[in-house]
């Protein structure tokens, strides 16, 4: 059966053959003791990391659901070949999601990067009540991400405080339905995972910037350059590998962006707030395809997987 | 090129004092070493030189004009850090000509000046190489390059030889030395290492516990210590400092010092300085280099404790529970097995009031 892991060799590792300085050269006979030594990890990586992917390409090539009646292993008698990524590419619902999904991460990135960084900027130096306003500042993080979904539920309710801020803003009372208007309730959205998640983007990119050498920076304002100068010419380029580090984790993370959302929203009105996870989560559970839930998955899972190396490259650059 | 003047300078950090009203004259051109041990100061005057912290009171001048408020990069200041701070993310050439890139100088001239400088310093075959991972010495000179070639009128430069090994010191030191006279500039130099100072100042300046105690050439410093602790700080070992009493013998005034015995009677413009002093108690000093051995009736006498022969000197211990005076012999020379007679050179021979320390001056 395709899924099965190979067998495990890892259950009876060779006995290691006495070393010998002859023949063989050192180097290969040290590579080869390594693998040898790391071998059952490597296996056990294999299996943690290998199987799933196995088992969901293999449910991705069939027609298969819980309610099918069959064990998964014998999903293949309701093989149905490509046609589950056929579907994908014309799925409507999906390519919407998936748009959904790069505008939450178009607009959030940068905005949280943003303001991640001029916290970060104003930080670094010391200044009366910092470490109140540090605690203050990390507090959306520590919230549950669930209990953060009903706090800007309750929110962004007509009748709510967001409401009631803007009508004592404007002077006449404000009415707007955030939540069931499709644009808006994307825009609530947005603030909510700003709120829980830029002081995250601020807590890593602080310790970029406290990593910069101070010595480097003064030598730099010595030598003339103004405060703008010494950022972009001196801590900018230090800091690269923690930028790309931090973007990296928040563009992962905001693409498989969900619970706060569904609590919000669940998605809705309609399909407005449907990102992938959230329109993964709808038909496993609602319309029980998990052949083409599978194959959404990997498909996801490939995109993912292509950037992050992308990423890594450059950051090894 | 400038000068600068300290006025009563002071800086306090909370409630302590870094630095209590300091006075003082560099003159254009001029190599001064400010030395010091750790925690005396004299980085906290650099760096109030160079503006990156400000006094607590009193004033900076550079050619009689006032430096406060002057933000440290338009003060004309090269600063040379004790790590050098390379920018090690760029080439050699971009660490050279970055502050006339930042100050906005045209295209030509900053490859010209960069060029020059490059020259100045044997660098043009390393100038578009990283400069991370060079050695140290030609660190330094990117250091030192990248702020020469802004021209500045006053050199500051913070312990630079406190990273390097001691073999490779000296070598860095004859370099720095050249290179100052090559620039011609105002230098002032941070050191807690006196051999430094000595070799490489015009003048030197003594700090201790914010403090400044001595100014004066090096060998003024050496020969006239104006107290206790520039005399022990200065010179390797330092000056022999012994607790002692006043007193009259028939061939003069001289000095009781308990153990080793009465002093040879002391020169008479010392004694008569000696005798205007208000206090019998005195500190007797001389230099370790400044002892000859001798069988006169009035020479010292103290039990060897250790001898220490490096082949060109001999750094002889004396005393009978501890090394109560040391003598440097050049040589090798042969010394009798237990109690040795010495005496100072009568040139040598300082006083210095045992309460304060000041020294005692003949007129």
């Amino acid at each position: 059966m395709t899924a099965m892991p190979p067998p495990a060799p890892a259950s009876a590792p060779a006995p290691a053959p006495a070393l010998t300085a002859g023949a063989a050269p050192a180097r290969s006979e040290a590579a080869r003791l390594g693998l040898r030594l790391t071998l059952p990890a490597q296996v056990l990586i294999l299996f943690i990391a290998i199987f799933p992917i196995l088992m969901q390409l293999y449910i991705s090539l069939t027609d298969w659901s819980p309610l099918s009646g069959r064990p998964w292993p014998r999903a293949w008698e309701m093989w149905n070949g490509f046609a589950n990524y056929a579907d994908l590419v014309a799925d409507r619902r999906l390519t919407g999601a998936v748009g959904r999904t790069l505008l939450v991460m178009v607009v959030c990135v940068p905005l949280q990067f943003l303001l991640g960084l001029g916290l970060a900027l104003l930080f670094v130096d010391d200044f009366r009540g910092k470490r109140v306003f540090y605690s203050i500042l990390i507090m959306p993080m520590m919230v549950v991400p669930a209990v953060a979904g009903y706090m800007f539920f309750m929110l962004f309710q007509s009748g709510g405080p967001v409401n009631d801020i803007l009508g004592t803003l404007l002077g006449r009372p404000v009415t707007i339905a955030w939540l069931s208007d499709p644009t808006l309730a994307l825009v609530a959205v947005m603030i909510a995972d700003t709120w829980q998640w830029t002081p995250l983007m601020f807590l890593i990119l602080l310790a970029g910037l406290v990593g910069v050498p101070d010595d480097q920076m003064k030598a730099a304002a010595l030598l003339g350059a103004n405060a703008w100068q010494r950022f972009r010419t001196i801590a900018l380029p230090r800091m690269k590998t923690i930028i790309i580090i931090a973007l990296a984790i928040r563009t992962i993370e905001i693409f498989k962006i969900f619970d706060t959302l569904y609590i919000m929203t669940a998605g809705g009105p309609g399909v407005a707030t449907e990102t992938i996870s959230v329109y993964i989560y709808k038909i496993t559970t609602q319309d029980l395809v998990w052949g083409y839930v599978a194959a959404i998955a990997l498909v996801i899972l490939i995109v993912l997987s292509v950037l992050a190396v992308l990423a890594m490259k450059r950051m090894a650059r | 090129m400038s000068s600068i003047r300290l006025e009563n300078l002071v800086k306090r950090f909370g409630s302590f004092t870094a630095l209590r009203s300091m006075n003082l004259e560099i003159a254009n051109g001029e190599f001064l070493a400010l030395l010091g041990p750790s925690g005396c100061g004299k980085s906290t005057t650099m760096n109030m030189i160079a503006g990156m912290e400000q006094p607590t009171e009193g004033r900076i001048l550079f050619d009689r004009r006032d430096m406060a408020g002057v933000p440290m990069g338009r003060r004309g200041v090269g600063f040379v850090f004790q790590n050098y701070a390379i920018f090690t993310h760029m080439t050699v050439r971009r660490n050279l000509d970055y502050g006339l890139r930042m100050t906005g100088r045209p295209a030509a001239e900053i490859r010209r000046r960069t060029d020059a400088i490059a020259e100045l310093l044997d660098l043009t075959a390393l100038l578009d190489r990283p400069s991370a991972g060079l050695s140290v010495n030609i660190l330094q000179r990117i250091a030192i390059g990248r702020s020469a070639v802004m021209e500045p009128a006053i050199f500051l430069l913070d312990e630079p030889l406190s990273n390097v090994d001691a073999a490779f010191r000296a070598v860095m030191r004859t370099e720095l030395k050249a290179l100052q006279r090559r620039f011609g500039q105002t230098m002032v130099y941070v050191t807690h290492d006196q051999l430094e100072a000595m070799t490489m100042a015009d003048r030197i300046a003594v700090m201790d516990h914010g403090e400044l105690l001595q100014v004066g050439s090096p060998l003024e410093v050496y020969n006239a210590p104006a107290n206790t602790f520039v005399a022990r700080f200065i010179g390797s070992p330092g000056m022999n400092l012994l607790t002692g009493r006043l007193v009259e013998t028939d061939r003069g005034l001289a000095v009781d010092l308990g153990e080793p015995g009465i002093s040879p009677p002391l020169p008479a413009p010392l004694a008569a300085a000696a005798r205007a002093h208000p206090r019998r108690e005195v500190i007797y000093g001389f230099r370790p280099e400044q002892v000859h051995l001798t069988d006169e009736g009035s020479a010292l006498r103290l039990p060897l404790f250790l001898a220490e022969r490096i082949g060109a000197r001999t750094i002889v211990h004396l005393g009978s529970t501890e090394d109560t005076v040391r003598a440097v012999f050049q040589g090798n020379p042969a010394l009798p097995e237990g109690v040795l007679s010495f005496a100072p050179d009568q040139a040598g021979v300082r006083l210095f009031d045992a309460e304060d320390g000041a020294a005692i001056r003949t007129s």
